[in-house]
């Protein structure tokens, strides 16, 4: 409990202070303090003029605005007056002074020079001359010069001042705090106020109700029974009076003379003998008691039983997918709850969204969990499932949410290896999307894989339509290449990997293309053409494949720069190779249109013929030695085909060829023999000049 | 060796220049022209040996060919000499376009008046080199050779008869087989006699049946409709055939003449 220092110069604001300190110090029970404050009052302090306290006053503003607010809290509806009023001093005193407001620095200058006091008595605590020391009083007291005791004495009370700023600030800290309090307080307690509301009109409402039904129901039996009655006591009368009547009859005949009587009284004897014989029913139509009845009062005990229980909760909310939180097999399903309901666990239902027909073959999956989310796992890759969540408690199931639809990540694509095509600048790769519904886009991944199981920079391709693609690289390096699936649960696992190594240029025969008398070994880089006969039935021709020549082509990357390989021939052999446009027409021979070049050789023994085959020319051209093996340069900036010895690195021919479309290896056999392809070499130097 | 320079001009980068010498093999001052493409400035480059044809000096080559583009772009130093040493007075030598001046035929003759001087073969396999070597940017392990008509037959049997010291030899229209055709017989035996024996020393299709290696690649180039080759004075099919048979590689093209 903080009290002011005390000083000399005091006013009216002082006793304000003491007043509030004193009512503080009343209301926290600090009664046995009093003294304490006293003798802060009464202790000797060095006589520091303080000059002026700043007029504590009061802030008026922060009253007026406080007692609106505790009216509005209605402070007044509950609780004491008197604490009311207590907590609202004592806030206001807290928030009355702002901490920067105490100035406590100022120490005027004494006046009394020649008479003041020097030397301060530490012992006595006294401020003495120095002649003084030596009277026998101070003998043996610390003494110090008084310019230092002034000195300690401000910085004591400069760190007193600090601790208090301190206090101040905290306290203001807490007050506002305890404004948050009780707003929080007020809402909790209102909010629960108006559910006990609800439901306590409920039941008054179901009890009138029930009171109404039953005064009705009540109304009516009376009625039926009085009808009943009634009824009973009409026919009654009617009977009475038939009796009545017969009474009079029978008098009168009695009256009658002999004949007459005779006559009406065998008549009246029939009558009465008919009437008597006639049932009276005496049994009451209806019993004047009330049947039992119990009432039913169960509705209205459970609404007076669910007062008591917490209500079952409300609907939560499931979220939509977070991207790329799924994989090929399991989805991560997240939902909240916007409300303070009491949940002890959520059901999470799922099953998977299917095309077609509703209500067939919809086997919903169920599971239990304590959490907000859930990792459902075991589904299908790239399939779209609908998830709905309820919450439960005690009191029982909230309805279901919202039905929200996540998809598993894909299967990764399978690349097709063998249909990879290179060169030293880009690989070519194709795959098999590896899922039996379409996903949104392909992702290629390339690492080179210079240490093999070092995790090198891997470069990504994102955003790949088709199942293709042609990627750029760096000369003489060797990569993996992977592909990823992607759709919007996420990416899936990467695919194996194809090796590219960019050195020289790599492709294969292409099947598709072969004539039918010529074989194609497993790697794609042999042709050979037996010396068995064709066969009898010849299949179909087909647009792709040569049915003329017996040729195949191969499938080179669509790359604009320089290819480079070699075919390995018999010397004996009658070949052809060369280049072809892909639609070279299939049906010629190649070299005998504008859109192949090639390289053939005849050979009638002893002379080996050579012709450079274009368009059905060819230069005049004799080779002395015939090559083993032909190597081939395919350069398209400078629009040149050129064809080599390599074993003796000769030059034999190039053509000069425009090729604004993208040509392709090809080669035939005119006559039964081999012919095989050598891939991946780097253009020889020799060869480099052309 | 003193080099006079004759002339000099800028052409593509480079600068074709003429020198005239005194040669020790020809007993005559000797013109050559040489061309010193733009890298010659900064290193050695390649020399190529051009051998010009019948009638020519060293300027038909320098003038109607048109090379110095390419030479200039692949950086070759490209060096003609004359085709026969000059003004010798020897008697005789005017009189034919295809014997004497004008007609060294690259041989070594060796026979009165013409021995003297008549040592074309030493000079362009020799001398010559070697004063291109010490006066200029060249590369001495790096030498081909070329020429036209008689001067295919020069480059022809200078590198047959050499193997490893040219890189290349290329021909146009060359005098394959001098030994059986007529300016061959004519040339031959003035300079070298009557004993043919000494004639197919300087006979390509000869000097191919011996020749060593098959270090060798020739491309020989010849027009279809050459008068000279239907008159049987070039016989290319005869060092083909030889070439063929001791498997020397030699790429032989038959240009067409295009109208």
């Amino acid at each position: 409990m903080t009290s002011a220092p005390r000083g000399a110069a005091r006013g009216t604001s002082q006793r304000d202070l003491e007043e509030d300190a004193d009512e503080l110090v009343h209301l926290y029970g600090l009664e046995d303090d009093d003294e304490l404050g006293d003798e802060f009052a009464d202790e000797t302090m060095p006589r520091i003029e303080v000059s002026e306290y700043p007029a504590a006053e009061q802030r008026d503003w922060r009253l007026s605005g406080e007692a609106a607010e505790a009216e509005d809290l209605g402070f007044g509806g509950w609780g004491s007056e008197g604490q009311c009023q207590d907590l609202r001093e004592a806030y206001r005193y807290a928030h009355g002074r702002a901490s920067e407001e105490y100035e406590c620095y100022v120490i005027p200058e004494e006046e009394d020079e020649e008479e003041a006091p020097d030397v301060f008595c530490a012992t006595c605590k006294l401020p003495l001359r120095a002649l003084e020391k030596v009277l026998e009083e101070h003998k043996g007291h610390e003494v110090t010069p008084l310019s230092k005791a002034l000195e300690s004495a401000k910085d004591e009370i400069h760190k007193n001042m600090c601790r208090l700023e301190k206090q101040i600030i905290e306290m203001e800290n807490f007050a506002c705090h305890l404004e948050e309090v009780f707003i929080t307080v007020e809402e909790n307690f209102g909010r629960q106020e108006q559910n006990f509301e609800s439901h306590y009109n409920e039941i008054l409402e179901t009890l009138a109700q029930k009171y109404e039904e039953k005064i009705l129901a009540l109304g009516e039996k009376k009625k039926e029974k009085l009808e009943a009655l009634y009824g009973q006591l009409v026919s009654c009368g009617e009977n009475l009076d038939t009796c009545k009547e017969l009474m009079e009859t029978v008098e009168e005949i009695c009256h009658e003379e002999k004949v007459d009587f005779i006559k009406d009284a065998v008549a009246m004897a029939d009558r009465l003998r008919k009437f008597l014989e006639t049932k009276t029913d005496v049994e009451l139509a209806a019993q004047p008691a009330l049947e039992d009845q119990t009432l039913d009062f169960s509705d209205v005990e459970q609404l007076l039983g669910s007062i008591n229980t917490i209500p079952a909760p409300s609907a939560p909310v499931i979220n939509p997918q977070a991207p790329s939180s799924a994989t090929g097999s399991s989805v991560r399903v997240c939902w909240s709850l916007f409300s303070d309901d009491t949940v002890e666990s959520y059901q999470l239902s799922y099953r998977p969204v299917r095309d077609g027909s509703p209500g067939t073959d919809h086997t919903e999956s169920t599971v239990t969990v304590k959490e907000t989310y859930c990792s459902v796992a075991n589904l299908e890759p790239n399939t779209q499932y609908e998830f709905r969540v309820t919450a439960q408690n005690r009191a029982g199931l909230s309805p279901a949410s919202e039905r929200a639809v996540y998809m598993t990540a894909p299967s990764p694509p399978v690349i097709k290896s063998k249909e990879v095509r290179s060169c030293e600048e880009a690989a070519l790769i194709r795959w098999e999307s590896g899922n039996l519904n379409p996903v949104d886009s392909y992702t290629v991944e390339l690492t080179q894989a210079e240490a093999p199981g070092a995790a090198g920079v891997t470069e990504s391709v994102v955003g790949v339509p088709t199942c293709e693609a042609l990627v750029q690289l760096q000369p003489r390096q060797s990569y993996a290449i992977y592909v990823r699936a992607l759709n919007v649960g996420g990416p899936s696992a990467r695919s194996e990997p194809a090796t590219v190594h960019t050195t020289g240029s790599y492709f294969r025969l292409d099947e598709q293309t072969c004539h039918p008398w010529l074989a194609i070994s497993e790697d794609g880089l042999t042709a050979v053409r037996s010396e068995r006969k064709a066969p009898t039935r010849e299949p179909p021709p087909r647009s792709t494949r040569f049915s003329r020549c017996v040729a195949v082509m191969g499938n080179l990357i669509p790359v604009r720069g320089r290819h480079y390989w070699e075919v390995e021939v018999d010397e004996r052999s009658d070949y052809t190779v060369g280049v072809a446009s892909e639609d070279v027409p299939k049906q010629e021979d190649l070299g005998a249109n504008r859109l192949s070049w090639c390289m053939r050789h005849t050979w009638a023994a002893p002379r080996h013929k050579y012709e450079f085959l274009h368009n059905k020319t060819t230069p005049d051209i004799r080779i002395t030695v015939p090559p083993k093996k032909i190597g081939i340069l395919l350069d398209y900036e400078n629009s040149t085909l050129s064809f080599f010895n390599v074993d003796i690195s000769q030059h034999l021919y190039t053509f000069s060829c425009q090729l604004p479309q993208f040509v392709h290896p090809c080669l035939s056999l005119e006559k039964p023999g081999r012919l095989k392809i050598h891939n991946g070499i780097p253009v020889p130097k020799h060869v480099a000049l052309y | 060796m003193a080099l006079k320079q004759i002339s000099s001009n800028k052409c593509f980068g480079g600068l074709q220049k003429v020198f005239e010498h005194d040669s020790v093999e020809l007993n005559c001052k000797m013109k050559f022209a040489i061309y010193l493409p733009p890298k010659a400035e900064t290193g050695k480059c390649p020399a190529l040996y051009w051998l010009s044809g019948l009638t020519c000096t060293e300027q038909n080559f320098i003038s109607k060919s048109g090379y110095h583009q390419a030479a200039s772009e692949h950086g070759l130093v490209v060096i003609a000499p004359d085709t026969s040493p000059r003004g010798c007075n020897i008697k005789g030598e005017d009189e034919s376009w295809d014997f004497g001046t004008g007609a060294g035929f690259y041989v070594d003759a060796t026979e009165h008046p013409w021995k003297t001087n008549y040592r074309m073969y030493s000079y362009v396999t020799e001398e010559l080199p070697q004063l291109i070597n010490a006066n200029f940017p060249v590369d001495p392990q790096r030498m081909s050779i070329f020429g036209h008509s008689m001067g295919g037959h020069g480059a022809l049997i200078c590198a047959l008869k050499n193997p490893g010291k040219y890189k290349s030899v290329s021909a146009f229209a060359p005098i394959c087989n001098p030994v059986l055709c007529p300016w061959g017989k004519k040339a031959f035996s003035g300079y070298l006699g009557t004993d043919q024996s000494k004639w197919k020393a300087y006979d390509a299709t000869h000097l191919v049946k011996s020749f060593p290696g098959s270090q060798l690649d020739i491309l020989i180039d010849q027009g279809k409709d050459d008068q000279f080759l239907s008159d049987g004075q070039l016989l290319p099919d005869n060092f083909i055939a030889a070439c063929a048979e001791k498997k020397t590689p030699v790429v032989f093209r038959l240009q067409e003449a295009r109208l």
